[in-house]
């Protein structure tokens, strides 16, 4: 059957799905708002476009920021992508993030070494930090069967209000109306890559070969290649000699590597102090970045895009009009559920298929009547047409 | 600082706030349960008691009627479940995407939903006054025994239904038709089709009542709990709620003990932070972490009881 | 000449009395198989018919269509002369359709009343309740009705396969089944229990009801149907009356050639031995006893097969062999040493290969591709690794050659497992398993459900290995099969060995049949000597 066409039909849909989205969004606009054109210009394409008396321009300083938003939501994506692969319903990542922020910011603190190595020994260390929480969730899954889902959910709260202890009685600044730590040496900190105030920082490029780095990663080693199967079909993989339960476990510790790396680069490149007072949604938001990217590290840039993009169009749209920024829920909401849905236009891929299928069967009679006993091949060689 | 704790766990004020504190878990626990006896995963509780206890709130102030309000509620409650069942059952979205793209409704899309209805950000400040409040009741006979009366006596109507619905859940489960269906479609769906038991139904049904129960989990939040909606307000309930439900084995009785114990951890939370050099944060912890460790054993137990069962077997011979 | 005939047929028929008459049937999976192709049926009132077919003909499938589990691509049902549309099975049920399914229906931790009543429970007088009593009466009538025997309040989980079968009819007669639809209804049973369901059968075609059998066991078809319609490649070969068409017409029909499947082998020359089971014993979770004492050798170089009916297990057996579960007693080593509790990886690295019995659920990721299904036993061996990365050219190559060895009909390396048809799925699993030359093989009805043309195949594979020096543990339900293909065999019933047969080759079906039923069993000494050092 023609797998090419199949493979449009599904971009398409994809396509389909996030407009359907974006009307959701409209009708709400609609509903709520008194100036609803300003508040759609400023969504769709407010990001990009500044709105001058002298004319529309691209707004290149806005278009920078919509891509220094994408840092932490990359690494999510990813993580994601590799625990979703797994099968692995682990939604620790919000904890790992936070936790990864928070041990970089303190090495950064207190810690006294030269730039470069400095921000390398933060970073590797809320890594290490988000990877080792993440152990928790993933060894009771696998040795004791206690769901990932739910144990990952409750360590986000003992996280979030362990971290919020250490910051309000051991490392808070008291000098600080505020609470929050000392500040971040320079040393520490993520430069930006042109020094414009974008916090478009080095962090970026980091995020992308990280991008590649996974994708490589789960398309070309053994490692990558046992998550996708176990994610596939736990049975299979573990008759075929895999090691489940090891996999399982690395499937959700390099979840927690990347949450915690993002949240590193995050808190080092964008803050001057740690100053995170609740889960800061990122990991959530990787869980609709993976989506889009139907679980492949190659997409994940793409989807983190269009979701800091739509973040940025609701912040200006709140900013600019009556809507609230929140307006970004309402349309993460309707993504998911029809992008995940399977069933979204199943009736023009099954028409497709049909049409697919009638054409072999014509091929195959056409075979079959050059009359030898060849049935069952012939069959067999027009892929699968008949069982 | 042990002797002052344990004093203040067993006096009336402390038990009757564990029994307060339960009653919102219960009903999203119990939810839990009947939505997972028809093999339906609704990881979407939190979101529905959020957005249930919004609409709680604005439907009693727009009628000034209380009980309005907690029907609004649980008619808010049972759409959203259909939501997620229409998605999972006739599109195929993965149930668990399903249930977080509720939730997400539940945290960014209520703060939305309150602006575009009144005009307020954050919380409902002052449309629940004292009178939309869900009211507490006295039993007549029980408020008078010492100690009990006090633990009892004098909790919301919806704390005393809440506890009822575990009975109630437990007969539709094990005595009714509905039930009979019910478990034999999270048990065999295949056997439930074959003899014209529709499981889109029944699993329909099953994800309505786990929204209806969730919806008035959000309507005690919002209505008597918190007295007014704020968007930080349930707090991981709903998750909680799944986890009371794997540790209480998915049984009705069972999901109420673990969810009384996830009650007495965080009244115990209240209590202690109030203590002189305690942190308020590490207190909070608790509850989440008894979950958690509740898991761990209930996981540790079942694996024995495997290994006890097959050195049973072995021993017969 | 095979369309003739219909033709003919179907101008007689216009004046009888049908109960059902499908027309034209097309039906293509969402996979692309297109599984009936203008299919037409019809039923006579107070028939007992015959669907008959090799795997994957399309029987099932119009079945499944009838009883509203499958929709038509395109097609018409007529029930009683009325066209009808049958979107679920509650439709079907309500024109008086019942479906006997081959694997069971049931709910195993209800008891028998309740699965019997499910859907329909009787109830108290408030409506509310279940009204448990009155769903036992009900049970209990109805097989007397019918003269069934059961169990109304034990667990379904506790009850034989006979009983359950039972369950099965009396729930769609309960219902007011007046067709009755039977998916291979014998396959899971004892001759005798065969011989009971027969008579039940007649006994029920002579109260009004109609049958439909789905089968392809010949013999049964000429026992107990009045007409058959055959089957093949998803299309009808033609209707007959049972009394009108010889066994070897039928086969004809059915294969499209006259399949002698015998199997060319030369004599074992087995060496030393290879797999050592002592002792096994294990207990399920329902506390039903699966292996009692169970002991046997397979040497290198010979084919051991392991005939029975299904259940007496032949299942758990393979499990244990590969530490898929674990055996309560006893001992199971390969090349002298224990597989028991040792991982996969472990087993497989001492050499042994299993081709499963549930290619779906254990030999196949179904929407990997074929290149990422053959080498996932293989996929750590250093020739696929570069440093951390695999060597793609070297997996390319691998997949390549054994998609050509073994005969895999596909477009290309990465065309999805689940896009193949059922031979060419089973080829991707024998490919691996054969290829990696285990010095053991466990071979698991290696060609159920699958075309002739990939079954040869795959025998003559499974012959090579053997005589390459390979030990083979063939465990089969298809006598012909275990049979032919086996140099020696053995037979299990109720969890232990009854029966040891040195050489397969003078053995007929009868025999067999009387070990596989539990009717006979050799004496322990004759048994014994399949334990060999």
């Amino acid at each position: 059957m023609s797998d090419r066409r199949l493979l449009l039909f599904n971009l398409l849909r994809g396509l389909a799905a996030i407009l359907l989205a974006l009307a959701v969004a409209t009708i709400f606009i609609f509903l709520s708002s008194d100036e609803p054109l300003t508040a759609l210009k400023y969504l769709l394409v407010g990001p990009v476009v500044s709105f001058k008396a002298t004319g529309n321009v691209f707004n290149t300083v806005s278009f920078l920021t919509i891509l220094a938003a994408m840092i932490p939501t990359i690494f999510s994506g990813l993580a994601v992508c590799v625990m979703f692969s797994a099968n692995q319903f682990n939604l620790g990542g919000e904890g790992a993030i936070m936790l990864g922020g928070f041990v970089g910011a303190l090495l950064g603190i207190y810690l006294h070494l030269n730039t470069g190595l400095h921000q390398v020994v933060c970073v590797l260390a809320g890594a290490i930090a988000g990877g080792l929480i993440m152990l928790i969730p993933a060894v009771l899954k696998v040795k004791l069967g206690a769901s990932e889902m739910v144990t990952s959910l409750m360590m986000n709260y003992v996280v979030m209000f362990v971290i919020l202890h250490f910051l309000n009685f051991v490392f808070a600044d008291r000098t600080k109306g505020a609470t929050q730590t000392f500040p971040i040496l320079e040393t520490a900190k993520i430069p930006e890559i042109v020094a414009n105030g974008t916090k478009l920082t080095w962090g970026f490029v980091v995020a992308l070969v990280f991008v590649v780095i996974i994708a490589l990663f789960m398309y070309r080693t053994k490692w990558g290649y046992a998550i996708r199967m176990i994610g596939i079909n736990q049975s299979f993989a573990q008759y075929s000699g895999m090691q489940v339960g090891a996999v399982i476990i690395l499937s959700q510790v390099i979840g927690g590597l990347l949450s915690g790396m993002g949240g590193s680069i995050e808190v080092l490149g964008r803050y001057n102090t740690f100053l995170w007072r609740e889960l800061p949604g990122y990991g959530w938001l990787g869980i609709t970045i993976a989506i889009l990217a139907k679980n492949n590290p190659i997409f994940v840039p793409f989807a983190a895009f269009f979701i800091a993009y739509l973040n940025k169009g609701c912040d200006l749209m709140a900013t600019y009009s009556d809507v609230p920024s929140e307006m970004i829920d309402i349309i993460q909401a309707a993504i998911f559920l029809f992008f995940a849905a399977e069933q979204f236009l199943a009736k023009y891929r099954q028409k497709i298929v049909v049409r697919n299928a009638q054409r072999d069967l014509a091929l195959q009679e056409a075979y079959a009547d050059q009359g030898d006993l060849a049935l069952p091949n012939v069959a067999g060689s027009q892929g699968g047409s008949i069982s | 600082m042990i002797g002052d704790l344990l004093l203040s766990i067993f006096n009336t004020d402390f038990l009757f706030s564990v029994i307060r504190i339960t009653a919102p878990i219960l009903f999203a626990a119990m939810g839990a349960v009947i939505a997972e006896k028809a093999g339906v995963v609704n990881i979407g509780l939190e979101g529905i008691m959020m957005i249930s206890a919004l609409f709680g709130a604005l439907i009693g102030y727009w009628t000034q009627s209380w009980l309005v309000g907690v029907l609004g509620a649980v008619v808010v409650g049972i759409l959203l479940a259909l939501l997620i069942g229409f998605f999972a059952f006739k599109m195929k979205t993965d149930i668990i995407l399903g249930g977080i793209a509720v939730n997400m409704l539940g945290a960014g899309g209520t703060i939305f939903l309150l602006y575009m209805f009144t005009g307020m950000k954050g919380n409902t400040g002052a449309l629940v006054t004292r009178d939309l409040l869900i009211p507490t009741v006295n039993i007549p006979l029980v408020q008078s025994i010492p100690f009990l009366g006090q633990v009892l006596s004098g909790h919301s109507v919806l704390t005393y239904l809440a506890f009822l619905f575990v009975w109630l859940i437990w007969v539709i489960l094990y005595k009714t038709p509905l039930g009979l269906n019910i478990r034999a479609v999270g048990e065999n769906p295949n056997a439930a089709t074959s003899i014209g038991v529709s499981v889109e139904k029944i699993q329909y049904i099953a994800i309505a009542f786990s929204g209806a129960l969730a919806g008035l989990g959000g309507a005690f939040m919002s209505m008597y709990y918190s007295q007014g909606w704020n968007s930080g307000m349930v707090a991981g309930r709903g998750f909680i709620a799944l986890a009371a439900q794997a540790m209480g084995r998915g049984e009705p009785l069972g999901t109420m003990l673990s969810s009384l114990l996830f009650g007495f951890a965080q009244a115990l939370r209240t209590k202690v932070s109030g203590m002189q050099g305690v942190s308020s944060y590490l207190v909070s912890v608790i509850p989440y972490l008894v979950t958690i460790i509740g898991l761990v054993l209930y996981a540790i137990s079942t694996m024995n009881k495997l290994k006890k069962r097959q050195v049973a077997a072995k021993g017969a011979e | 000449m095979e369309q003739e005939v219909i033709v003919e047929q179907e101008e007689v028929v216009e004046q009888e009395d049908f109960v059902v008459q499908m027309r034209g049937i097309n039906k293509v999976y969402p996979n692309g198989i297109a599984a009936n192709k203008d299919v037409n049926f019809s039923l006579r009132r107070g028939e007992i018919h015959a669907i008959m077919g090799e795997n994957g003909a399309g029987k099932s499938t119009l079945m499944k269509i009838l009883f509203g589990l499958e929709q038509p691509t395109s097609g018409e049902i007529l029930i009683n002369g009325q066209p009808v549309a049958i979107h679920n099975p509650q439709k079907a049920i309500s024109l008086g359709i019942g479906m006997v399914h081959q694997h069971f229906m049931l709910v195993p931790s209800l008891t028998v009343a309740e699965n019997i009543v499910l859907g329909m429970a009787p109830t108290t007088k408030s409506r509310l309740l279940v009204d448990y009593k009155k769903a036992v009466q009900i049970a209990e009538e109805n097989a007397a009705r019918y003269n069934f025997r059961i169990e109304p309040n034990s667990k379904v989980m506790d009850i034989p396969v006979g009983m359950k079968q039972k369950v099965e009819i009396l729930k769609a007669l309960v219902r007011g089944a007046k067709i009755l639809i039977l998916d291979e209804p014998t396959a899971v049973l004892t001759t005798q229990e065969t011989t009971e369901l027969f008579k039940e059968l007649i006994a029920l075609k002579e109260q009004g009801l109609t049958i439909v059998f789905i089968s392809h066991k010949l013999k049964e078809i000429k026992q107990i149907t009045d007409r058959l319609t055959i089957m093949r490649g998803g299309r009808t070969m033609g209707v007959y009356n049972t009394a009108d068409i010889s066994e070897a017409e039928i086969s004809r029909l059915m294969v499209g050639r006259d399949v002698v499947l015998k199997v060319v082998k030369d004599k074992a020359q087995p060496t030393e031995t290879i797999l050592k089971v002592r002792d096994l014993e294990y207990t399920n979770r329902w506390n039903k006893k699966m292996l009692d004492k169970l002991s046997f050798s397979v040497r290198r170089g010979e084919i051991l097969g392991i005939a029975g009916v299904e259940g007496n297990g032949q299942r758990e057996l393979v499990e244990m062999l590969f530490n898929l579960n674990t055996p309560d007693t006893g001992t199971i080593t390969v090349c002298g040493e224990s597989i028991i509790n040792q991982p996969q990886n472990k087993i497989r690295d001492r050499g042994v290969s299993l081709v499963p019995e549930d290619r779906m659920t254990y030999g196949i990721a179904d929407i990997a591709t074929i290149e990422e299904n053959v080498i996932s036993d293989r996929f750590t061996d250093s020739r696929f690794n570069k440093g951390p990365l695999f060597n793609v050219q070297e997996i390319h190559s691998e997949c390549d050659n054994l998609i050509v060895d073994y005969r895999i009909l596909a477009k290309s390396r990465k065309q999805q497992v689940k896009m193949l048809s059922g031979g060419n799925i089973q080829k991707v699993v024998v490919a691996r398993e054969l290829s990696s030359k285990p010095t053991l093989l466990i071979a698991d009805q290696p060609t159920r459900g699958i075309d002739v043309g990939a079954t040869e195949f795959i025998r003559n594979e499974i012959v090579e290995l053997s005589r390459e020096g390979a030990a083979v543990l063939l465990v089969s339900a298809d006598l012909n099969e275990v049979i032919e293909l086996s140099d020696s065999l053995i037979v299990m019933y109720g969890g232990k060995i009854v029966a040891y047969f040195e050489d397969t080759s003078q053995l007929d079906d009868e025999v067999m049949g009387e070990y596989m039923l539990g009717l006979k069993h050799q004496t322990e000494e004759e048994i014994a000597k399949v334990s060999y050092e």
